[in-house]
């Protein structure tokens, strides 16, 4: 018996073992052709830019020169590059604000209209479908001063000929830019929040009724706060996304006028592929990484802060 | 905690992953301004037949002083930007020439586009991909090439072999440091101000020949409700025409090759600078240029739109601009457009400082050559090969025919005026013979970093941002700054 019982637990140990195994194998060969893009895509260069960081190098030669922290103490010093951090800052508070909230109020807005407001669901979200280059350029035509929408139209309303300015002045440039980043992506957000809402489940909506709550009782106690995860990876993404924005301002300003709407990135590119400058620009993408990295895991824990409390 | 510390990172590093990923990246931007003269964009021409004449016995390279080219297999791989025609027929032909009578060597034309081909040329040297051959627009990023080992001295084959007689600024243009680097094949691009004739009719104007009759034509536009020049400073190298050729008119080349080695007292803050910007500054104060001048794109041909709408009478660009104008609509071209040199300094020219020092490209493009055996020695059985495609096939009357069908004047002695059709493109190529030197625009010229500070400093000398002096002050610190690092 007691034999019998004894191969019975070793024959059962032997079996969870093994099917631990089996799933380990499994769990290899599934996650290996991820893990390996993962490493080479990624990882690899990642690694390569902070090597590459430590180089004075011109992207094409072979031979670089090792230079230690150089670089790093260049970029600490260089205000070209902090200013554009302090745009990539502005861009990113202001994206939160704009995006954020109006993607919100769209989306209440589909939610409690139903079926019905679905025209507007398809409208709305177009900007979000089409590629940033096109926007670029379909906003440099709308903006151009010399027979643009905007210009053309204060002509009309002025009655004179009326030049309005917006991408080729110093200010005017950078938050003109911040518009047209709403314009794209406040769509997103909106998709974001509505399937948040479509995750409430229905009986918290009817419990909430049936208790005599309002629609707008039931919106501002219970549907919105029931968002909070939502909202904090949205804002997460977008504080990420403003942070390392390129394509559509490299396309509509190239960091002009006189670097007025120069990001991290644009200058990171203008370094690395056209100043022949690869080595100090690889340090202005680590640089980007580094802060980048700071300033989310930063936002998250002052949201986990929040949302304890 | 740790996990969202996993998922940031990784939502973060795609920042920086573009940088050294392998290869080019799928969302490389588009916009990269095309400077100066080499997109000759031109009117449909007729693709003339030019391929295999099934293994002649003769080739057309008989009977030259050329290097003797291999009878083995061999590839070259050669990088161009000819996407579209009529280039692309044109270089095709070429190389096909080629081909049919070294029927064992083989040419892999690539062509890339324009847009992002020097990201391409940096991605590819950089992982050991160059091509054997490839072109380029001269210039600084051409010198940079030639530093890091990816462009053959040639200056003794092109002194040895046969070659066509180039035009002597399209060999300095070609050169560096006194050796030659490249072998150049687009034509050559003449910059001087486009007129309305009609407008300047109406007005009663004369073409100006000095600076003081510009100002005054200038005052005249101005009241009758016109805009003087049409700019479009977005893509800044357009602004930076205006600039260099008043420090040309009132300098020669004296004070900009002075300030380029920032040797012998040489600064940009020197007088012809001074006088270019104070000048310019001058203009934009009195509304000689387009409201909004620096968010109007020559890339969209915003410039060209206010000469088309009649709103602007005068234009300082490039010579490409004719064949532009008249692809639109040659009528109205014919009949409206005119063309004239970049008036005269009379205080300076008092003073023999040479008045046809002209603006311009006489390189367009040039090929340069990548063959290297493993060891860095030169691998010169391929360099030979390349050197005979790109002077003989490349450049051949068949070539040189083809290229001015569609109005480009090869940078070739013989080929000057009389060549061309259009009255404004043969006015250009006679100043453009007739030059002491043609300086190459300086957005090219300069090392790569200094490029930039001069296209921001044209920002801001059009948006009256920074003073005369500042502008001159930026450049001298972005020169110095490059010196210091070469």
């Amino acid at each position: 018996m007691k034999t019998d019982s004894n191969m019975g637990r070793g024959a059962s140990r032997g079996l969870a073992q093994a099917k631990a195994r089996s799933t380990a194998q499994a769990a290899t060969v599934f996650l290996l052709p991820a893990l390996i893009l993962i490493a080479i895509f990624i990882v690899y260069p990642v690694i390569d830019t902070f090597v590459i960081s430590g180089f004075k190098w011109n992207g094409i030669s072979t031979d670089r020169v090792f230079i230690g922290l150089e670089n790093w103490k260049t970029l600490i010093h260089d205000e070209m590059f902090w200013e554009s951090f302090q745009h990539n800052l502005i861009v990113m508070v202001f994206s939160i604000l704009l995006q954020i909230p109006i993607g919100m109020l769209l989306a209440t807005f589909l939610d409690a209209g139903g079926k019905k407001f679905n025209i507007f669901k398809i409208i709305w979200f177009l900007p979000y479908l089409m590629s940033s280059v096109a926007i670029a350029f379909l906003f440099v035509y709308a903006l151009a001063t010399n027979g643009g929408l905007i210009s053309s139209l204060a002509t009309i309303i002025q009655g004179k000929r009326t030049t309005i300015d917006l991408l080729g002045t110093a200010p005017n440039a950078l938050y003109t830019i911040i518009g047209v980043m709403a314009w794209q992506f406040t769509p997103f957000y909106m998709v974001y929040f509505i399937a948040g809402y479509g995750n409430i489940d229905t009986t918290i909506y009817e419990a909430a009724i049936i208790d005599g709550a309002t629609r707008g009782q039931y919106l501002r106690h219970i549907a919105i706060p029931l968002l909070g995860p939502i909202f904090k990876t949205a804002c997460t993404m977008s504080l990420i996304g403003s942070l390392k924005y390129f394509d559509m301002i490299w396309n509509m300003t190239q960091g002009g006028p006189a670097g007025s709407t120069e990001l991290m990135a644009t200058y990171m590119y203008k370094l690395s592929f056209q100043q022949f400058n690869m080595g100090y620009g690889s340090t202005v993408a680590a640089g980007m990484f580094i802060l980048i990295t700071a300033i989310a895991l930063f936002f998250t824990k002052v949201f986990k802060v929040k949302e304890d409390y | 905690m740790k996990r969202r510390v996993l998922a940031i990172i990784f939502a973060t590093v795609l920042t920086v992953s573009a940088l050294t990923g392998c290869g080019s990246s799928a969302s490389a931007p588009a916009a990269a301004p095309a400077t100066g003269g080499s997109e000759t964009k031109t009117a449909e021409t007729t693709q003339a037949e030019a391929t295999d004449t099934a293994a002649p016995a003769a080739r057309q390279t008989d009977g030259k002083n050329l290097p003797e080219l291999t009878t083995e297999p061999l590839t070259i791989t050669l990088w161009d930007i000819a996407t579209e025609d009529p280039g692309k027929s044109t270089q095709e032909a070429a190389v096909q020439r080629f081909m049919a009578d070294y029927p064992n060597i083989t040419v892999n034309q690539v062509h890339q586009q324009n847009d992002t081909y020097k990201q391409q040329l940096v991605v590819a040297m950089s992982s050991g991909q160059a091509p054997d051959m490839y072109m380029h627009w001269g210039g600084g990023p051409m010198a940079e090439y030639y530093k890091s080992g990816f462009a053959n001295d040639i200056t003794d084959m092109y002194a040895k072999y046969d070659h066509p007689e180039f035009i002597e600024a399209a060999i300095a243009q070609s050169s560096f440091d006194g050796k030659l680097l490249a072998i150049p094949f687009g034509g050559l691009s003449g910059c001087d101000i486009y007129y309305n004739k009609t407008i300047f009719a109406e007005l009663g104007l004369e073409v100006p020949e000095t600076l003081d009759e510009l100002d005054a034509v200038c005052a005249t536009l101005k009241e009758a409700g016109y805009i003087p020049f049409a700019l479009a400073n977005a893509s800044k190298w357009t602004g930076s025409m205006y600039f260099m050729y008043l420090v040309a008119r009132h300098s020669g080349n004296a004070e900009f090759d002075a300030a380029y080695t920032q040797e012998n007292g040489g600064t940009f803050t020197s007088e012809a600078f001074i006088f270019a910007s104070e000048k310019i500054q001058d203009w934009v104060k009195k509304g000689y240029f387009p409201d909004g001048v620096n968010s109007l794109t020559a890339d969209d041909n915003q410039d060209r739109a206010l000469m088309y709408d009649g709103s602007a009478a005068m234009m300082l660009h490039g010579s490409w601009q004719s064949s532009g104008m008249k692809a639109d609509n040659e009528e109205w071209y014919t009949e409206n457009i005119g063309i004239f040199r970049f008036p005269e300094d009379t205080e300076a020219k008092a003073k023999g400082v040479p008045q046809d020092v002209e603006i311009g490209t006489a390189i367009g493009n040039g090929f340069s050559f990548n063959c290297f055996n493993a060891d860095g020695s030169v691998d010169q059985t391929k360099l030979d090969a390349c050197y005979v495609l790109a002077t003989q096939y490349y450049n051949d009357a068949t070539y040189n025919d083809m290229q001015v069908a569609v109005g480009a004047i090869p940078s070739i002695v013989g080929y000057g005026a009389e060549t061309v059709d259009d009255p404004n493109d043969k006015y250009v190529a006679d100043v453009f013979f007739g030059a002491s030197n043609v300086q190459l625009w300086y957005d090219q010229y300069l090392p790569a970093s200094v490029t930039e500070v001069h296209k921001n400093c044209m920002t801001e000398l059009f948006g009256l941002e920074k003073t005369p002096l500042e502008i001159g002050q930026e450049h001298d610190a972005a020169m110095q700054k490059a010196i210091a690092e070469q």
